[in-house]
């Protein structure tokens, strides 16, 4: 009983010497959970990114001869309605959506940060517009949006990059608001006066003293947003309007699904990507929690 | 406590499931408990019959007015034509007889009592009535086509005349038309709908297509009456006693819409009687032991359009100035790098057959194969070919390069929609031509960009799949004359202009179908010669019968009279 | 809060003004139009097309184009749907019913199943019931809602045959009895826990956090104290606090339902707005299409305008202007 009070004692000891993300990085070290989950979404990513040369099956052609192979033997996974290895295109595919969701991530916490950290670092009239703009951009009718991109675009640009930058720009307006809400909170602090009364150049102010104390929100922020992207990806990919249907992506494997004859007889065409990506979903979301508790002074598990 | 609440909650959750599938077997029985045997030999009387539809109705329940296949395919429940054709596509007659000596005029002779399903009886007025309603010119619709022919009608249509010359009543069941110019087929060009002018009187023209008698309560002559509708799901029809070829066998019909990845399941578990098929479910509700799937012959073909030219819309005039594909020994060694019978049985699970003209083989004017040029699958002589037209491989990549040793790629386009079988479809293509060694990419175009572009014959288009069917009228001008939008391949030439016009013509062919048909052989020849396109497939049409349907037949025109189906008791 | 709420409604007329801009615009954008296709020679011909097109006045110059529409729209005139041959209001008027009742059923699908889990989560903290919940939890965030639409389908209509394929009815049924309205909530049910779902989870979460929370506040320890029993504090106390917050919620609940249902109603054939709407897209018919998004586009900012003003009536700390 002793002991343990005296253990917990030099732990608080510890961490109080240590930086909040020195404190954020042991706890999250010690979340098993998040750690778990981390390394399999690295797995994932790196798998991923590495299938040009795990699997030498070449992903667009199409294989006449061996059409809907169920799952076994010289196809791990099966093959497709097109005679493709399912487990090649799982990983290809694995490739371009989470391309798509890193991406995207990256623009639009970009984009947010920005705009939302303009808005409330200045407040007044620059506040109100870009506010009300975001408010516009939230509003936006985006399915619409990215097709008519899409057909516009046609021949110049790859469908791809096309989609990239459509989910980009019209996805940053949460994060704006987030951002901005806590810049807002953040800026009545003493010190950030103090750095504006010594002649600190704004641009300096926002991203040497605000945006430190706001990445803890916008890493957390970061993780939703990545699942939240690799959902739309495939959701558009589903319909089939997302990535060009010649790219391999989960969302457009799993747009078989919705050709009847997969969808009941054939599951094993369809339930891998839903799998992979349910799973890869759920991974980030323990990450994002693991960070939201990492970054809490108040919890102490 | 804990465990208490938990367990609760399973229970919960239990009942929950029950319910369901309380729910779910009451629905599976309904209908099947219609009393009333048949007699012995005779068709069984009545029943309903449920008719899956894949695709939702639009709601125009008006010949005059509807735009899509499927809601042709309800208003052949409840109303029909004065005119039918036979199973080679010839007319015969119907509620109306006609008799004409110079095929440019005709005069109609209607069946007497012949009712309306609002009991009022049919006379020729009711056809006069929908003539005039669509040379209106406020009519809507895109019918004007198939009445313009008539003399008068374009003076009506322009507001100049208050009715159109060239219809005669004679009494209440004979009608004379008179045609501006005498044609082979101005009797199937003609609209045979009649209109009720009971119900459509007082309806300015302009407001019909959303009036309620339109979308609501229609009224026609068929073996069944509307009964209830209620869009985009389902449509309720019962039997009309008084109609003109005898009673109905069944109580009535019941329209469904399913979405595709539940049809095959429904007709497995007996809720649907009738449906038509995608080639993708045939194979799958062939192995049913209780459904019975017939095909037959459809009337339209899928084809890879080679790119000749350009059209001018202002000029209405065809410039083949497209110079890629213009190698007619390219085009015949693309085409014989095609294996049809594979890609068919691929993608079209079988339910099709490599089609060797444009004109689907079981139209009375198709020419057999074997008097045409036909394009087997031959790698070897598609290699031959190119080689002798001087595409070699001179770089050693494995693909040829064009006579001016350049590199040649062919591009391929093909549609986008969300059916993801259509990039497999199309990369199997491009993938025969790489087979004899030429490059090819594959492009993906969403639809409705992809006919914008093929229309306004954009430079990204060299090569393009494509499909479209032919009516029962033979004439397929519309899609070859050389002044026409929609001769896509851009092909111009003047023989083929002339056999066409000739085919046409009552002082060429007079009323000789035979004669008609020669000159549509020699047009077919010649067209497979010059090939504008590679023709890859007909389809079938496929349809699935409940073990309890009995006395549906079809041909290429259909199905029989509704008025004969009937369900085993 | 009267003058506040208005304040709140006009500034959202620029806002609507400029979306339908956009929309007009992006529509006009689009490739082809409600008469451009497949072409069926059997039925139409070019002339008949380019007919229209002048009738329609898809050939007038954008700003007429637009300003025409605009002043119908602001009428409630929207226009007629170029597929339907009808005036768009009819056509949302039949299928606004439908989605409004996937909707509410969802709701309270969302509200049942988050009050029961969250509760119970709430009062048992770290025991193993709550870990399920918990677990279950995540796995309603992760499943993306068309996902677990088609794992329904595949499971429930398909390998047990406990819910109908499509549809809203069954149509051989009269209409008003009680077997008509058991009929379409059987039609409704999976439709609407998978539109629910996403919702149940965060709800539950939120229920069990803040319930735990308040359980260690002063007025429990003062009631735990004065003996009152352990039912009442949680029933009464404690659920009646965390409730509070969950009703701000409803606000955001309108505009996610609503475009929830876009994905939801397509996949199970549930005729409704937004199967309307995606059908509206890949046919080119425009007025439905702008008007569906007019639609939405007003509906969220109504919802987050109804959110902000639940936030003021439950918390009167905050204030509204």
């Amino acid at each position: 009983m002793v002991n343990v009070t005296a253990e917990t004692g030099s732990q608080q000891e510890k961490t109080i010497n240590m930086s909040p993300f020195a404190i954020a990085r042991r706890k999250f070290l010690r979340n098993k959970l998040a750690m778990i989950s981390t390394f399999f979404l690295f797995a994932i990513i790196i798998v991923s990114f590495l299938a040009p040369y795990i699997t030498t099956q070449d992903i667009a052609k199409v294989n006449i001869g061996s059409m809907s192979l169920e799952p076994g033997g010289e196809h791990f996974l099966g093959t497709d309605k097109s005679g493709r290895d399912v487990f090649t295109r799982l990983l290809y595919g694995g490739r371009v959506s989470l391309l798509v969701g890193i991406s995207c991530t990256a623009l639009v916490i970009l984009f947010g940060t920005l705009i939302g950290s303009m808005a409330g670092y200045y407040g007044g009239i620059v506040d109100s517009v870009l506010m009300r703009f975001t408010d516009f951009i939230l509003n936006f009718p985006f399915l619409v949006f990215v097709i008519v991109l899409n057909t516009i675009l046609f021949g110049l640009v790859s469908g791809l990059w096309v989609l990239i930058g459509v989910i980009s720009l019209l996805y940053w307006g949460g994060v704006a608001r987030i951002v901005r809400s806590k810049i807002l909170a953040e800026k009545e602090n003493e010190y950030i006066l103090a750095a504006v009364s010594i002649g600190c150049k704004p641009s300096k102010v926002i991203i040497k003293h605000l945006l430190p104390n706001v990445l803890s929100t916008i890493i957390v922020q970061a993780t939703i947003l990545f699942a939240s992207l690799l959902v739309i990806e495939s959701a558009l990919g589903f319909l089939g309007i997302g990535v060009p249907q010649t790219i391999p992506s989960w969302g457009n494997m799993l747009s078989s699904s919705q050709e009847a004859d997969v969808l009941r007889n054939k599951p094993w065409i369809w339930m891998p990507p839903a799998i992979i990506l349910t799973v890869t979903i759920l991974a980030i979301n323990f990450i994002g929690e693991g960070l939201k508790d990492a970054f809490n002074p108040k919890s102490n598990r | 406590m804990k465990k208490k609440s938990l367990l609760l909650m399973l229970a919960m959750l239990l009942v929950l499931s029950a319910f369901l599938a309380a729910c779910s077997s009451d629905n599976g029985n309904e209908g099947d408990n219609e009393e009333g045997s048949g007699e012995e030999g005779e068709a069984a009387k009545g029943g309903t019959l449920t008719y899956g539809f894949e695709t939702a109705p639009e709601g125009l329940f008006n010949w005059a007015f509807y735009g899509i296949a499927t809601d042709a395919d309800v208003l052949n429940l409840f109303d029909e034509s004065l005119i039918s054709y036979d199973e080679n596509l010839q007319p015969e007659p119907g509620i109306a007889s006609w008799e004409t000596e110079d095929n440019k005029t005709f005069t109609f002779t209607f069946e007497q009592g012949v009712m309306w399903h609002d009991g009022v009886e049919l006379t020729v007025n009711d056809w006069v009535f929908a003539l005039e309603t669509i040379a209106h010119p406020d009519y809507d619709g895109p019918r004007y086509a198939n009445v313009q022919t008539i003399e008068g009608a374009p003076a009506f249509n322009a507001g100049d005349a208050d009715s159109i010359s060239g219809l005669k009543v004679i009494d209440d069941y004979t009608l004379e038309i008179t045609f501006d110019e005498a044609r082979v087929n101005n009797l199937v060009n003609v609209w045979s709908y009649p209109m009720s002018e009971a119900q459509f009187k007082d309806i300015p023209v302009a407001e019909m297509s959303a009036s309620p008698q339109v979308r609501q309560n229609p009224v026609g002559l068929g073996p069944f009456k509307v009964e209830n509708i209620i869009p985009g799901e389902s449509i309720e029809m019962v039997k009309f006693d008084d109609y003109w070829k005898g009673e109905p066998n069944l109580d009535g019909i019941v329209i469904q819409v399913l979405d595709s990845s539940t049809i095959v399941g429904a007709i497995g578990q007996g809720d649907i009687d009738m449906v038509y098929l995608a080639p993708v479910n045939g194979e799958e509700v062939e192995a049913l032991d209780n459904v019975e799937v017939i095909t037959y012959p459809g009337l339209s073909y899928y084809y890879v359009g080679f790119k000749l030219g350009t059209f001018n819309a202002e000029t209405k005039e065809i410039k083949e100035d497209k110079a890629k594909y213009e190698d007619l020994n390219l085009r015949k060694a693309m085409a014989h790098a095609i294996n049809r019978e594979e890609w068919i049985d691929a993608f079209f699970f079988g339910y099709g057959d490599p089609i060797d003209g444009p004109v689907p083989s079981n139209h009375w004017i198709a020419a057999a194969s074997e008097d045409l040029e036909t394009y087997e699958y031959d790698p070897e002589k598609a290699k031959e070919i190119l080689a002798d037209a001087g595409y070699k491989d001179i770089d050693d990549d494995g693909f040829v390069e064009d006579p001016n040793g350049e590199k040649f790629v062919a591009k391929f386009s093909h549609y986008q929609t969300t059916n993801p079988t259509f990039e497999t479809r199309a990369q199997a293509i491009v993938q025969y031509w790489e087979e004899v060694g030429i490059k090819s990419e594959l492009e993906m175009v969403e639809i409705n960009l992809y006919y914008d572009m093929i229309e306004k014959d954009d430079e990204a288009i060299e090569t393009f799949f494509g499909g479209w069917g032919t009516g029962t009228d033979p004439d397929p001008t519309a899609l070859w004359g050389s002044d026409q939008l929609w001769n896509y391949p851009r092909f111009k030439n003047e023989e083929s202009d002339k056999l066409l016009a000739d085919a046409l013509n009552v002082d060429i062919v007079g009323t000789d179908q035979e004669a008609r048909k020669d000159l549509y052989i020699e047009w077919q020849n010649l067209v497979t010669e010059n090939l504008p396109m590679i023709f890859v497939a007909e389809l079938q049409e496929i349809v699935a019968l409940s073990d309890r349907a009995e006395n549906i037949t079809f041909d290429v025109s259909g199905y029989n009279s509704p008025h004969e189906w009937s369900l085993k008791q | 809060m009267l003058k506040y709420t208005i304040r709140r409604l006009i500034g959202m007329i620029p806002m609507l003004l400029l979306i339908s801009i956009v929309v007009f615009l992006l529509a006009k954008a689009m490739p082809g139009d409600s008469l451009s296709g497949e072409i069926d020679p059997t039925n139409t011909d070019p002339q008949y097309i380019e007919q229209m097109r002048e009738r329609l006045g898809y050939n007038d110059p954008l700003p007429v184009q637009y300003f025409n529409w605009a002043k119908d729209f602001v009428q409630g005139d929207f226009g007629t749907s170029t597929r339907y041959k009808m005036p768009v209001s009819e056509l949302i008027a039949q299928r606004l019913p439908n989605t409004i009742f996937l909707g509410v059923s969802s709701l309270v699908i969302t509200y049942i199943l988050a009050f029961g889990m969250g509760i119970f989560a709430g009062r048992r903290p770290y025991t193993i019931g709550d870990h399920i919940i918990g677990g279950l939890n995540y796995l309603g965030l992760a499943i993306p809602s068309f996902i677990a639409a088609v794992f329904a389908i595949y499971f429930f209509s398909f390998n047990l045959g406990w819910i109908p394929y499509s549809g809203s009815v069954d149509i051989q049924i009269e209409k008003g009895t009680l077997d008509y309205w058991i009929s379409r909530l059987h039609h409704v049910l999976m439709p609407a826990i998978v539109l629910g779902a996403l919702s149940t989870a965060s709800y539950t979460q939120f229920l069990r956090n803040d319930i735990i929370e308040n359980s260690r506040k002063d007025f429990v320890r003062t009631a735990r104290a004065k003996g009152t029993p352990t039912s009442k504090i949680y029933n009464v106390h404690i659920l009646r606090n965390s409730i509070i917050p969950l009703i701000t919620f409803l606000g955001f609940d309108i505009a996610t339902i609503i475009s929830g249902a876009i994905i939801t109603e397509t996949i199970f054939t549930y005729p409704g707005i937004g199967q309307l709407f995606l059908n509206s897209v890949g046919n080119q018919d425009y007025p439905t299409m702008m008007a569906i998004t007019m639609l939405l586009s007003l509906l969220t900012l109504v919802g987050n305008l109804v959110a902000d003003i639940l936030y003021g009536v439950v918390d009167p700390r905050i204030r509204l202007d």
